[in-house]
C-alpha cells in the first residue's frame, strides 16, 4: 500500500531536481522549465494530501487548478521576458540580468 | 481505486528519471522533451492519487500549452550564437551538492512529520471538486482568469517588436 | 478669565509664528502690524486679568499633564495671583510701549521682519514665565527668554562686538542656570513636586540646611538672569542690542525674572535665615559696587546699565532683609522707568545718529524737547526724588532694611542713593546741558524723534510719575501692600507697623541723600564743569579702576577664560585629533575594508541571490529538523 510519505518523498524529491536546475543552468529558458517542475511538485504534494486527508477532502485540488493557472500565465510572462531580453542582447544568458549590482 | 505499492515506483521513476535528464541535457530541445515526460509522468501520479480530472487537466495545460510554448520560445531563441555556453552555471557545482542536501532534509521532514490526514486514501469525489470550485471558491477562480488576463496583456507588451519611430 | 490668560501668551506667539514664517517675502516694512496689535490685545487682556486679581479673583489651572513618568509629574499650567498681575502689569504695558516705540526706531532696518518675530517671541516666553504654576515651566521659559535675549543682542550679529556680545550673555547666564536647574532637581528630588502650591505647601518639613542649598540654588540662578555680582558681567555688554532690547529685556521685565523669582520663592526663602542674608549681602554690595560704576563710565546705555545692576541690587537687598512688598513695588516702579530711561536715551541716539558716547553730546536740551523732559522725570525718579514712583519704592527698601535691624545695609543703600542721583544727573547734565560737543554737521541735524517714537515715552512717562502715588500711599500700608499682602502672608515675618515718625524721619533722609547726590552732580557739571577733570585727576588709580569696571571682565580673562581655553587646546591637540579621530578613521578604515571584502557577494547575479536563499532555507529547515526530532 502506498501511503501519504510516499507521495511527499516523491513532491520533495522533484522539488530538488528543480531546484537545481534553476541554480546549475545559465539559459533563462531552462530556468523557467526547472521551476515548472518545482510547481509540479508542490502540485503532486497538495494532490497527495487532498486525497489522503478527511477533513480537507478535495480542496488541495482546487489549490491545483489555481496553481495551474497561475504556472500558466508565469511561464507566458517568464518567456515574454526571455525573447525581449534575447532580442536586446542576443544572448539568454541569466547572469546578463545584473543590473541590480551594488 | 486502489494501487499498489509498485504501480508507484514506476510512475514515481517516471517523474523523477525524465526530471534529472531534464537538467542534465545539453540540448535545449532534447530537455524540453524530457520534460514533457516528466509533466506526463505527474499526471500518472495525479491518477494514482484518484484525481482524473487533474490529470487531465495535468496532461492540456502542462503537456498541451506550456510545453508547447517553451518549444517555441526555444525555437524563436535558437541563436546564431549558438547555447553552447550557455549550459552549466558557474556555480553548478555547488548547486547539486547543495540540491542533494535539500532532497535529504526535505525526505526526512516528510518521511517522518506525521499529519493528521491517515495512510488510507479517501477517495474525494470529482463532483465534489466542482462544487468546491464553483461555490467556495468561485471568487479566486474569477481572479485567476484576471491574472491570466494580465499575463496575456504583459506577454504581448514584453514580445511586442518594439516600433521604431 | 481663563480665555484671556490663556490668549495673553498665545497672541504674541501666533504673531511670532506668522510674522517669522511669512515677514521676510510678504510683510517686510509692514511686519509690525501683526506684531504690535497682538501684544496690544495682549496688554488689554493683562489689564483686564490684572483688574480681575485685584477684585479677588485668583486662578489655578492645570491645563495639561505634559510629562508624568512615574513619581515626575510636571503639568503645563497657569497661576495666577497678585504677584503675577503685577508681572503681568509691568511686562504688558512696558512690552506694549517698546512695540510702538520699535516701529520708529527699527524703520528701515534690514531685518525689521526679525525683530518683531524676536521680541514677540520674548513677550510670548515672558508671559509664559509670570504664568507659570510650577517650576519646570517656569525653567523652560526662564531659558527662553534668555535665547531671545541672546538672539536680540546678537541682532546686529554682522558686528562682531554684538555677537559676542550675545554670546557673552548666554554663557554668563549659563553658569547662573546651572545652579538654578540643580536647584530645581534638589526640590524634586526632597518633595517629589515641583508645583508651587505643593512645594511651598511641604516647604516647612524640610531640614535646615537643605531648605538653605535649595535657595542659595535657586539664587544662583536669579544671580545670572538679574545680572548680580559676579555674574552681571553680561549686561553691560548686552547693550549691543538695539535701544527698544535693552529697554524691553535688559530694564524692564527679563532681569526682573530673577526677583520674581526670589519672590515667589519667598515661602521657600523664609525658611532659610542664611539664604536671605546671602540674598540681602549680594544685592547690596551689587547695589553700590554698580553705582560706582556707573559713575564714570561715557557710554550714555553702559551708564543706564549699570545704573539696571544696582537697581536689581536693591530689590535683591529688600528680598533679602525680607521686605517683599518693597521688592515687588520697586520691580514695578523700575520697570516703568528704567523703560522709560532706555527709550529716551534711543530717542538721543536716534537723534545723534547713532553716537552713544556722552563725551560728545551736550546741549540736547532745545533740541530735543520732549526726549528732555521725559528723561529728566525718568531721572527724577530713579534718583529717588520726593513724590514720584522710584521715591516711594525705593524708601520703601530702606525703611524696610532699617526696620528688619539691618542697619549696615541700610547705609550701604543710602549711600548708593546718592550715587545714583549723582550718575544720573551727571548723564542729563552731560547728555542735554552744556555747550554741544558734537560734531557740528551731525548737530545741526539733530532733532526730534517722530510721534510714534516720543509717544510711548510721554505714556511711560505717566505711571513714572503716578505710580508710587497711588500705590504707595500711605508708605508701608499702601495698596501695593494690601494688594501683595495675601501671596507673602506666609514669608513675611516682621510685625505690620503702622505709618510712624520713625519711617518718616526714614523718608526724609533719604529724599535729602538723593537731592544732595543731584544738587553735587549740578555743582560738578553745570556750576563748575572743570570739576569732574580735576577731581578725575586727583583720584587717579580709584578712577582708572571704576572706568575698567574693577577690571572684572580682565580677571575673569585671567582665571576662568584662559585656562579653559588652554585645556580646550590641549583636549584639541591630544584627545580630540590623536584619540577620538583615531577612533573614528578607524571605523571608516574598517567599513571601508568590510565593504572591499563584502563586496564580491553584492554582485547583481541573479542567481547567486537565488543560491543564498536557497542555503538559508536549507539552513532553516535543518534547524526545524534538529528542534523537532
Amino acid at each position: 500500500m502506498t501511503s501519504l510519505q510516499h507521495y511527499l518523498v516523491l513532491a520533495g524529491a522533484l522539488f530538488s531536481v528543480g531546484a537545481w536546475g534553476v541554480l546549475a543552468r545559465r539559459n533563462i529558458i531552462m530556468v523557467v522549465m526547472s521551476l515548472e517542475l518545482m510547481f509540479n511538485a508542490v502540485n503532486i504534494a497538495l494532490v497527495a494530501f487532498s486525497n489522503y486527508s478527511s477533513a480537507g477532502a478535495g480542496r488541495g485540488e482546487v489549490f491545483v487548478f489555481f496553481v495551474l493557472a497561475i504556472a500558466a500565465a508565469e511561464v507566458a510572462v517568464g518567456l515574454a521576458i526571455g525573447i525581449a531580453m534575447y532580442r536586446l542582447r542576443e544572448k539568454l544568458d541569466v547572469d546578463e540580468l545584473d543590473e541590480l549590482k551594488g | 481505486m486502489q494501487f499498489s505499492t509498485p504501480v508507484f515506483y514506476i510512475v514515481a521513476a517516471l517523474v523523477i528519471i525524465p526530471a534529472v535528464l531534464m537538467v542534465m541535457f545539453r540540448n535545449l530541445i532534447y530537455s524540453a522533451i524530457a520534460m514533457i515526460a516528466c509533466f506526463i509522468g505527474v499526471a500518472a501520479v495525479f491518477v494514482t492519487l484518484n484525481a482524473e480530472l487533474l490529470a487531465a487537466s495535468q496532461l492540456l495545460i502542462y503537456v498541451g500549452a506550456i510545453s508547447i510554448l517553451i518549444l517555441f520560445a526555444i525555437m524563436l531563441t535558437r541563436s546564431r550564437s549558438g547555447a553552447v555556453n550557455l549550459f552549466f552555471h558557474r556555480q553548478a557545482w555547488m548547486a547539486l551538492p547543495a540540491a542533494a542536501a535539500l532532497a535529504v532534509v526535505l525526505g526526512a521532514v516528510l518521511g517522518t512529520a506525521r499529519f493528521s490526514a491517515g495512510d488510507t486514501p479517501k477517495n474525494p469525489a470529482t463532483g465534489n471538486l466542482a462544487s468546491l470550485l464553483f461555490n467556495q471558491y468561485a471568487f479566486p477562480f474569477e481572479l485567476a482568469s484576471l491574472v491570466l488576463l494580465a499575463a496575456i496583456i504583459g506577454t504581448v507588451l514584453l514580445a511586442k517588436k518594439e516600433s521604431r519611430p | 478669565m481663563k480665555t484671556a490668560v490663556l490668549l495673553i501668551p498665545l497672541l504674541p506667539l501666533a504673531s511670532f509664528i506668522i510674522t517669522g514664517l511669512f515677514g521676510r517675502r510678504y510683510f517686510k516694512e509692514k511686519s509690525h502690524y501683526l506684531s504690535v496689535a497682538s501684544v496690544a490685545l495682549s496688554w488689554v487682556l493683562s489689564m483686564y486679568v490684572f483688574i480681575q486679581v485685584e477684585r479677588g479673583q485668583t486662578l489655578s489651572w492645570q491645563i495639561y499633564n505634559w510629562i508624568a513618568a512615574g513619581r515626575f509629574n510636571v503639568d503645563i499650567g497657569f497661576l495666577v495671583d497678585e504677584l503675577t498681575a503685577i508681572m503681568l502689569l509691568v511686562v504688558s504695558t512696558v512690552g506694549f510701549m517698546v512695540h510702538v516705540y520699535s516701529i520708529g526706531y527699527m524703520h528701515g532696518d534690514k531685518g525689521y521682519y526679525r525683530f518683531f518675530a524676536y521680541i514677540n517671541l520674548f513677550m510670548f516666553s515672558m508671559f509664559m514665565l509670570v504664568l507659570a504654576n510650577n517650576y519646570l515651566l517656569l525653567y523652560v521659559f526662564w531659558e527662553a527668554v534668555g535665547l531671545c535675549s541672546y538672539l536680540l543682542i546678537a541682532f546686529w550679529f554682522p558686528k562682531l562686538s554684538a555677537s559676542n556680545a550675545g554670546m557673552k550673555a548666554f554663557l554668563v547666564n549659563r553658569v547662573g542656570d546651572f545652579g538654578f536647574g540643580l536647584g530645581i532637581m534638589l526640590v524634586f528630588v526632597t518633595l517629589g513636586t515641583l508645583s508651587y502650591s505643593s512645594v511651598f505647601a511641604a516647604a516647612g518639613t524640610l531640614g535646615g540646611g537643605m531648605v538653605t542649598a535649595i535657595c542659595l540654588l535657586l539664587f544662583t540662578g536669579a544671580v545670572g538672569k538679574s545680572a548680580q555680582f559676579p555674574l552681571h558681567v553680561w549686561l553691560p555688554d548686552a547693550m549691543e542690542g538695539p535701544t527698544p532690547v535693552s529697554s524691553l529685556i535688559h530694564a524692564a521685565t527679563m532681569v526682573n525674572a530673577g526677583v520674581y523669582m526670589v519672590a515667589r520663592s519667598s515661602p521657600l526663602f523664609a525658611h532659610s535665615h542664611t539664604a536671605m542674608l546671602v540674598v540681602a549681602a549680594v544685592g547690596t554690595f551689587t547695589a553700590i559696587f554698580a553705582a560706582t560704576i556707573a559713575l564714570v563710565q561715557n557710554d550714555i546705555k553702559k551708564v543706564l546699565a549699570y545704573s539696571t545692576i544696582s537697581q536689581l541690587g536693591y530689590m535683591f537687598m529688600a528680598l533679602g532683609v525680607g521686605a517683599w512688598t518693597a521688592a515687588m513695588f520697586h520691580l514695578l516702579a523700575h520697570g516703568f522707568f528704567k523703560g522709560l530711561l532706555f527709550l529716551c536715551s534711543g530717542s538721543v541716539i536716534h537723534a545723534l545718529d547713532g553716537e552713544q558716547d556722552m563725551r560728545k553730546m551736550g546741549g540736547l536740551k532745545n533740541k530735543v524737547k520732549i526726549t528732555y523732559w521725559t528723561f529728566f522725570i525718568g531721572a527724577l525718579a530713579l534718583s529717588g526724588f520726593p513724590g514720584l514712583s522710584g521715591f516711594f519704592s525705593k524708601d520703601a527698601i530702606l525703611s524696610g532694611a532699617f526696620s528688619g535691624g539691618y542697619w549696615y545695609f541700610w547705609i550701604v543703600a543710602l549711600i548708593t542713593v546718592f550715587l545714583t542721583a549723582f550718575y544720573s544727573f551727571r548723564l542729563i547734565f552731560m547728555t542735554f546741558h552744556n555747550e554741544p560737543r558734537t560734531d557740528p554737521k551731525i548737530f545741526a541735524h539733530a532733532h526730534e524723534s517722530p510721534p510714534i517714537m516720543t509717544v510711548p515715552l510721554i505714556v511711560l512717562s505717566v505711571p513714572t510719575v503716578v505710580a508710587g502715588l497711588v500705590l504707595g500711599l500711605p508708605p508701608e500700608g499702601g495698596h501695593i501692600d494690601h494688594f501683595l499682602h495675601r501671596v507673602f502672608a506666609a514669608a513675611i515675618t516682621a510685625p505690620e507697623h503702622a505709618f510712624s515718625y520713625l519711617t518718616l524721619a526714614l523718608m526724609i533722609i533719604s529724599a535729602a541723600v538723593g537731592i544732595a547726590g543731584i544738587l553735587t552732580a549740578w555743582h560738578f557739571y553745570l556750576r563748575c564743569p572743570f570739576l569732574p577733570a580735576a577731581a578725575c585727576k586727583r583720584a587717579g588709580r580709584l578712577y582708572t579702576l571704576l572706568l575698567n569696571k574693577y577690571y572684572i571682565d580682565e580677571i575673569y580673562f585671567a582665571v576662568i577664560i584662559n585656562p579653559v581655553r588652554r585645556f580646550s587646546a590641549w583636549l584639541w591637540r591630544i584627545v580630540d585629533a590623536g584619540i577620538i579621530d583615531g577612533a573614528v578613521n578607524g571605523t571608516g578604515w574598517i567599513a571601508l575594508g568590510a565593504g572591499r571584502i563584502l563586496r564580491p557577494i553584492q554582485s547583481g547575479k541573479v542567481q547567486g541571490y537565488l543560491f543564498a536563499m536557497f542555503l538559508g532555507l536549507l539552513a532553516l529547515m535543518v534547524a526545524y529538523l534538529i528542534l523537532t526530532l
